[in-house]
């Protein structure tokens, strides 16, 4: 079968990383709950990981010296350091919002509309 | 019949789990079952890191989402999971919004993965061979952490290896955001017993 | 003490004396209404301090006297028999006529009748030293016996107070010039003016409460009722005595100017002091506005003597060149002191000619630059005797002349001192009598070596018109304060023709003795109107036997302004200084026989008429039946306050004169150095010295003359007002024409209301008419036109540059409500539009910028 005996590229994992990107960003646009946005930034994230992964690797290229090297893995590691930040972050502002407001509706928080 | 790549298989298999489970989390209504999916697609994505030879990624990844990021997200699922709020539905005229933002992002982001001629080419085997022995990279991107490019001490273009540069800077900006969030978050989630016993008392 | 000290002490006394008024005054104008009852106290504070300037006066008078004593080098240098006098004069003649013929040439002729014709009255002292000069015109005088004499001095201090400015060589100082003339004025004006203070205290007490002004009637018909200003009084009196010692001891023509201002400032809030009534404030308007005329000229005068010689000094302040005297009269000249233009005036004016040597100069290189300048000045001597310059002197002296007519009211600017009257007596007596008015004298007596003989006949001539002038209204004045007012002019005419005919020492004795006697006379009439509430003599009559006191103090006045006295024996102060003043005019008539005729009959007929007025008036006043019973009833002495002044003045009147007590000898001290000398321009006008008119041969006819014709004036009243033998009124009826010219002041107010007031008003009336029409008319066109271009001003601005701005702030607006829209504030919207911008960014940078 000729799709699994090709080896896989680069476009395949960027393909992967866009459709996690996109799947956060609607999780991020459609979900009500404040958690589910912060769901959806995680996957936004890991999209981005995703990308930044394949960029770094060896195995995705055609001849040597070609890849990112360990900088996109370097970069991977701080998106997921500053994710757990943001996440931690979050959560606390989360329960803040829900201690407050009773909920976690983020169409209920529109106290900054013009 | 050609022999089954497995290198292939088992991307085909961690990018359907990934993608599979993320558009599951965009559909569930559920919370709980939202914060499941997650982790799965997380964990696939692990898994595609692997994959591609990112070893110490892929286990932070599994670490710090999988055992960390994504225990904290369910405290707070269950913190706030009460009744009304397990689930909640997405109205249907924001699912159209979604949908067709959704397809206008799809179709940028593909064609654009595409767009590159170097990204379309793929890794042949008589390449791989010769890159398949490799070492862990673990260490050096520690070293690369503390600002130490031992990875790319063989690097032929000069001014590609003038280019390098350690992270050891962005290292310590980071530590030291972590610890700042970490204060921040502990601040910002504490009881506000106190808090409301002195408004009270103004 | 010697000369030395008494330089030091005499400006410390004098100084002091000058301004304990002014500090007087500043006590009196901050807190003179509350010091004591009403003010009373300010009389007093006024009152302690021109004492105090008189005591101090008197320290310096006395300190003079010790050290100079009665006599001085001059008198000593011209003392001696009166033949010897004569001697001398001639000898001055014939040099003055060598000058005048070098310059001239065939002026020998012209002036050599003047001496001959001169001759008869001059004859009985020496007939052959007079002929001798009119043989000797046409040759060089020989060398004077004289010159063997220790040439003469004269004691005088100057030096700066204080420098006010420097402009240049311009310098505007506060500085003293003192010599016995100084002193004696101070003596007499604080002496006097004491006097004066301490009878206003009386006169003025009705200011003390508040005031019934029964001469101001409102338009109600009421009588205006208003507080009392007696402390005001006191406030100007002080003012004004400050203002008059600073002019007496100015030390150069900017103080003397500065303080000329400051007494007429004085004199007219002093005749206006009842600024209500409508009188007043017209005599005080038309006092200053008729001194303005004169302080023009005095202004000219002043310029031209700055202007030309560089300074205002009067004297030789050490250390700063020559003063106005010594650069007229140059020490070192031959003679010494002798009148000549000064360099700066031949130099003003030959200014072309200075003009030609710069130029010269300028074009010759490597010369010194100062070189033209002792150029011009080493030529100045011949042009000196070109003639230039002389009449620059002239004018200056005309100009300074000027001033001392406006100021002492002569002919023609007499007019303002009788309706000076309008003041309260005491003001009429210290200012319009005894010290304003004489300073007019008084500066033309210190300007006495500055008059070229030209000058001096207009002095002369000015005098004498005044003289006869004022006398002749005199007699059908009926206003007692008027008579006493027209004799002040009349007597003022006097001093002014005594210095004409160069008779300094005469017209300045004449100046401190007519000072006592008249400013007796104006307070005897002042307690006469305090006494009898009226100025009209014809309703007085018999108030010596009321007012004892007045009436004989005033007899005394009146004797001693007739001059009257024994001849050759004794005599009030008068006596003495009108014969001086008449001997004077006689000896100048032995030189110059034209002018002096004139002269010597207007000086003769006015001393009948001065004994004609003064004695109507007292018969008038004191003698005969009361013509108005009411008035007599009424009448009463003045307080005590009031009358010993009149006692004191009284007898300062009466010995003020005596040759025992040395008045004259005293300012024959400050007599200005140097002799007139002969007219430049006018080359048959010589002036004798004036010790010639002691000689027996003018002496003696002159003292009858004053004697006969004080005695028939002093008759013709007693006849007229005492004895009732002749009536004035069938007088008056025969000669109507005369009369009602004398009645009506020979017409001087109806001829300047005439010939000045009325074309002004018809000029003025055009001017006004021009500018209401035309002015007027362009203004307001302009306004209008400036008004529509404002208004459409307005449109343009508040539809096209407010609507442009409103419209934008309004799209501004707009905007601003339609993006308000856009901030849901909800969440999710925003995740939307930011994907939706970043998509949008993406296609707009593919389409937009080509990426590699």
């Amino acid at each position: 079968m000729n799709l699994l005996s090709e080896p896989v590229g680069v476009s395949h994992y960027m393909i992967v990383g866009a459709v996690m990107f996109v799947a956060g960003v609607v999780c991020m646009a459609s979900k009500r709950n404040l958690l589910g946005v912060l769901m959806g930034i995680e996957l936004v994230l890991n999209g981005a990981n995703v990308n930044f992964v394949a960029f770094s690797s060896r195995f995705l290229q055609s001849e040597e010296g070609r890849s990112l090297g360990l900088d996109g893995q370097l970069i991977a590691v701080f998106v997921i350091v500053l994710a757990a930040a943001e996440a931690a972050v979050a959560l606390a502002i989360t329960l803040n919002f829900y201690n407050n407001y009773g909920t976690v509706d983020v169409d209920r928080a529109s106290e900054l509309k013009g | 019949m050609e022999p089954i790549n497995w290198h292939t298989f088992f991307f085909l298999l961690f990018s359907l789990l990934a993608v599979v489970f993320a558009v599951a989390v965009v559909v569930a209504s559920n919370v709980v079952r939202m914060a499941f999916y997650l982790i799965m697609s997380l964990g696939a994505a692990a898994g595609l890191f692997f994959l591609a030879g990112a070893d110490f990624v892929g286990a932070m990844q599994l670490m710090i989402y999988v055992g960390g990021t994504l225990v904290l997200l369910i405290f707070g699922v269950m913190l706030t999971a009460q009744g009304p709020f397990i689930s909640m539905k997405t109205r249907g005229g924001d699912w159209i919004l979604a949908a067709l933002l959704a397809g206008i992002l799809l179709a940028l982001l593909i064609p654009a993965a595409f767009s590159v001629p170097a990204w379309r080419n793929r890794a042949t085997p008589e390449y791989l061979a010769g890159v398949r022995e490799r070492p862990a990279t673990s260490a050096p991107l520690a070293m690369g952490l503390v600002g130490a490019r031992v990875d790319r001490l063989a690097e032929a273009d000069a001014n590609r290896r003038e280019g390098m540069a350690g992270y050891l800077l962005p290292f310590e900006i980071v530590s030291v955001h972590l610890l700042v969030v970490l204060v921040g978050a502990a601040y910002l989630a504490r009881t506000k017993r106190r808090a409301t016993a002195e408004r009270r008392l103004l | 003490m010697n000369e030395q000290t008494l330089s030091n002490l005499l400006p410390v006394l004098l100084g002091a004396a000058w301004l304990l008024p002014l500090a007087s005054f500043a006590v009196v104008v901050l807190v003179g209404p509350r010091l004591g009852k009403a003010g009373l106290l300010a009389g007093h504070v006024a009152t302690g301090a021109i004492l105090g300037s008189a005591v101090l006066s008197l320290l310096a008078l006395g300190a003079w006297l010790y050290v100079f004593g009665f006599t001085s080098g001059q008198a000593a240098h011209h003392g001696g028999a009166a033949g010897e006098h004569v001697q001398q004069e001639a000898e001055h003649n014939a040099a003055a006529r060598g000058r005048a013929d070098a310059s001239h040439g065939e002026g020998g002729d012209a002036i050599a009748d003047a001496p001959e014709a001169a001759a008869p009255a001059v004859a009985a002292a020496d007939g052959s030293t007079l002929s001798e000069p009119v043989r000797a015109g046409k040759r060089r005088a020989r060398p004077a016996p004289m010159v063997s004499l220790p040439p003469p001095v004269k004691h005088a201090f100057t030096d700066d107070w204080y420098t006010l400015a420097e402009f240049g060589s311009l310098r505007v100082t506060i500085s003293y010039y003192i010599d016995a003339l100084t002193v004696v004025m101070f003596v007499m004006v604080s002496v006097i003016a004491t006097c004066i203070h301490f009878y206003s205290i009386g006169y003025m007490h009705e200011e003390l409460h508040d005031v019934t002004d029964h001469e101001v009637t409102l338009s109600d018909g009421s009588y205006l009722h208003r507080r009392g200003r007696f402390h005001r009084f006191f406030q100007y009196l002080s003012l004004f005595c400050f203002s008059m010692l600073g002019l007496v001891v100015a030390g150069n023509i900017f103080m003397v100017f500065v303080f000329w201002e400051l007494v007429g400032i004085c004199s007219y809030f002093l005749i206006g002091f009842y600024i209500e009534r409508r009188s007043a404030t017209k005599a005080a308007n038309k006092a200053f506005i008729v001194n303005r005329v004169g302080d023009f000229g005095f202004i000219i005068g002043l310029m031209a003597l700055w202007s030309s010689l560089g300074t205002f000094a009067f004297g030789d302040v050490p250390g700063q060149g020559p003063g106005i005297f010594s650069q007229v009269r140059n020490p070192q000249g031959e003679p010494p002191h002798a009148l000549a233009a000064p360099t700066g005036m031949v130099l003003a004016s030959a200014q072309e000619r200075v003009a030609e040597i710069v130029r010269d100069h300028f074009n010759v290189p490597d010369v010194d630059p100062q070189s033209a300048w002792s150029e011009a000045v080493a030529r100045s001597g011949g042009w000196r005797a070109e003639g230039l310059g002389y009449g620059l002197l002239v004018l200056a002296g005309l100009g300074i002349f000027c001033g001392c007519v406006g100021k002492s009211a002569q002919f023609p600017l007499h007019v303002w001192l009788p309706d000076a009257m309008e003041g309260p007596t005491p003001v009429s007596a210290l200012v319009h009598s005894a010290t304003m008015v004489a300073a007019g004298v008084y500066l033309g007596a210190r300007f006495f070596p500055v008059f070229t003989p030209e000058v001096l006949l207009v002095i002369a001539y000015v005098g004498a018109i005044t003289l006869l002038l004022a006398a002749t209204i005199a007699i059908t004045a009926v206003d007692i304060k008027r008579v006493l007012a027209y004799s002040t002019v009349s007597q003022l005419g006097y001093m002014m023709l005594s210095l004409g005919v160069g008779g300094w020492l005469a017209g300045v004795f004449h100046l401190i003795t007519h000072a006592f006697f008249k400013s007796l006379l104006f307070l005897g009439s002042g307690s006469v109107i305090h006494a009898c509430h009226t100025n009209d003599m014809t309703r007085m009559g018999g108030l010596r036997r009321k007012m004892p006191w007045t009436a004989y103090t005033m007899l005394v006045g009146c004797l001693a302004i007739i001059g009257a006295g024994i001849p050759f024996l004794i005599g009030l102060s008068g006596y003495y200084s009108k014969d001086a003043i008449l001997a004077q005019v006689l000896s100048f008539r032995g030189v110059n026989m034209f002018h002096g005729n004139i002269l010597f009959a207007v000086a003769a007929g006015g001393a009948a008429l001065t004994a004609f007025y003064m004695f109507r008036l007292w018969y008038l006043t004191f003698a005969g039946e009361p013509r108005d019973e009411h008035i007599y009833e009424h009448a009463h002495e003045s307080p005590q306050i009031m009358y010993v002044p009149l006692v004191i003045l009284a007898g300062a009147a009466v010995v003020a004169g005596w040759p025992i007590l040395g008045l004259t000898d005293l300012l024959e001290q400050a007599r200005p150095l140097g002799d007139v000398g002969r007219g430049v321009m006018w080359a048959s006008l010589a002036y004798p010295h004036e010790h010639a008119s002691h000689a027996a041969s003018i002496h003696v006819p002159a003292t009858l003359a004053a004697a006969a014709t004080a005695l028939g004036g002093f008759l013709l009243a007693t006849l007229f007002y005492g004895l009732r033998w002749l009536n004035p009124n069938e007088v008056r009826q025969q000669f109507p024409a005369v009369y009602r010219w004398l009645w009506n002041k020979w017409y001087f107010d109806e001829f300047y209301d005439l010939v000045f007031v009325r074309p002004v008003h018809f000029v003025a009336a055009l001017a006004a008419r021009f500018d209401r029409r035309w002015i007027d008319g362009l203004i307001d066109s302009l306004a209008r036109w400036v008004r529509g271009v404002s208004i459409l001003d307005d449109v343009l601005d508040r539809y096209l540059v407010d609507g442009a701005v409103n419209l934008t702030a309004d799209w501004f607006w707009s905007l601003g409500r339609g993006l308000r829209n856009v901030q849901t504030g909800r969440l999710r919207q925003y995740v939307m539009l930011i994907v939706v911008g970043a998509v949008a960014l993406t296609f707009l940078l593919e389409a937009f910028v080509s990426l590699p």
